[in-house]
């Protein structure tokens, strides 16, 4: 079962788990997203709380409705999910890692960058 | 919200209730309680062994003598029970079938008994489960009995659906399929379902709504979204402890974000000056549970 934190509520725990496989092209851009009965019956959850997460990545601009066929990958949504990951790394993660890298005396020169 | 906005929606509800009493003797099994089931609800029922959980149900379906207003599918439960049962099923215990009969027998009974019945549909959710249609209950693991039981239940084309203790019992890998089956076959949209559990963490994700019972009072009637919006939970340092009691919150417990941090769930945002001290984090229903039912009988350590 997919567990869930304390920290935010579900439906966005649910969104960003649903952008992160966005990011990998799950489902492709222009591809119907999953229907809310589906997602409901894989993550085990009420399908209001599905809505709500769907809701909110449509309002990212990373779905669309298309009448009467439900929601689609919106073209350009990986890139937007891309970009907004980056920011997010540059401006909050970034600058806590590079201050333990100096805390630890850990230089560029000593960071193996090819490793898998 | 206007007048005739509120008849249309308890107009519309499948169950309606208002002032509902149900005594037992001098003791009120069902003290005052008012609350609605629109369609499309997933509702939990909450509380304490003996705090009327199951006495609410039965009156729900005719079985217990209630005082106060009364609609589930808008038929007075005691009066019309007979047509109220075409299309509210009631479940006091999903792990009970009659021993001797086959899987197959059963729903040769239920096509008879049940008019909304469908045997097709509940071979087809039979296919599902590791029941044979051959198989005799007896043989039966308690999880595949109740997976037995709900396919009957769920092959019957009710609105309302009220399950009392469905999981009590089952062990993980029951429970697991007894919620992919509440979410597969009774989250249409049309649907509700009434359930009573213990379970309540593993229960929470699967919720619209709760209803919270404690010594026959209804104590919480909400849905979950409103309940993020409503109940502010901040995970802090024990240093600020202090400052977080005098806020006066519902409930404080060790434990949260960090080594060392304790949660305090307050009703309503508190002020600023004690949001800044700590980490607002989601206030869990187990949580709120305890703070407003004070039985520290679950499994979190309080103070």
């Amino acid at each position: 079962m997919q567990t869930w934190d304390d920290r935010q509520p579900i439906y966005q725990q649910l969104a960003a788990l649903l952008a992160e496989q966005l990011i990998d092209g799950d489902p492709p851009e222009g591809d119907a997203m999953p229907s809310v009965r589906a997602l409901a019956g894989q993550y085990l959850l009420n399908p209001l709380t599905v809505s709500r997460a769907l809701q909110a990545l449509g309002e990212d601009g990373l779905l669309e409705n298309r009448r009467g066929m439900g929601l689609y990958v919106k073209p350009g949504a990986r890139d937007r999910l891309k970009q907004a990951e980056r920011r997010r790394f540059l401006e909050a993660e970034w600058p806590r890692l590079r201050e333990r890298l100096r805390r630890l005396g850990i230089g560029s020169e000593q960071l193996n960058w090819e490793a898998r | 919200m206007n007048a005739p906005q509120e008849q249309a929606i308890s107009a519309s509800a499948l169950v309606h209730a208002k002032g509902l009493t149900v005594r037992y003797g001098a003791k009120r099994a069902v003290d005052d309680v008012s609350f609605t089931i629109p369609k499309g609800r997933v509702v939990g029922l909450l509380g304490h062994n003996g705090a009327g959980k199951t006495t609410l149900m039965k009156a729900l379906v005719g079985l217990a003598n209630a005082e106060g207003e009364l609609r589930v599918l808008g038929k007075h439960p005691k009066r019309d029970r007979v047509a109220l049962l075409q299309s509210a099923c009631y479940i006091p215990d999903v792990a009970i079938l009659p021993r001797w009969a086959r899987v197959d027998d059963l729903i040769t009974l239920m096509s008879g008994l049940h008019p909304s019945f469908s045997a097709e549909r509940a071979k087809g959710l039979l296919k599902r489960t590791s029941v044979g249609l051959r198989d005799r209950v007896k043989v039966l693991s308690k999880g595949m009995v109740v997976q037995a039981h709900l396919a009957l239940v769920a092959a019957i084309d009710a609105r309302l659906m009220i399950l009392d203790e469905p999981t009590l019992g089952l062990d993980v890998l029951s429970r697991k399929s007894f919620y992919e089956m509440l979410i597969d076959e009774w989250c249409d949209g049309e649907r509700s379902v009434l359930i009573s559990t213990h379970q309540v963490e593993e229960i929470e994700t699967l919720l619209s709504d709760v209803l919270m019972l404690n010594e026959g009072k209804l104590v919480l009637s909400i849905s979950l979204e409103d309940m993020d919006r409503r109940f502010v939970a901040l995970s802090h340092d024990a240093s600020v402890a202090d400052e977080m009691a005098a806020a006066h919150p519902l409930l404080r417990y060790r434990g949260g974000a960090g080594r060392d941090s304790r949660t305090s769930v307050f009703d309503g945002t508190p002020p600023d000056n004690v949001l800044s001290l700590g980490q607002r984090v989601r206030p869990s229903l187990v949580d709120l549970f305890v703070a407003l039912t004070r039985k520290p009988e679950l499994d979190r350590q309080h103070f």
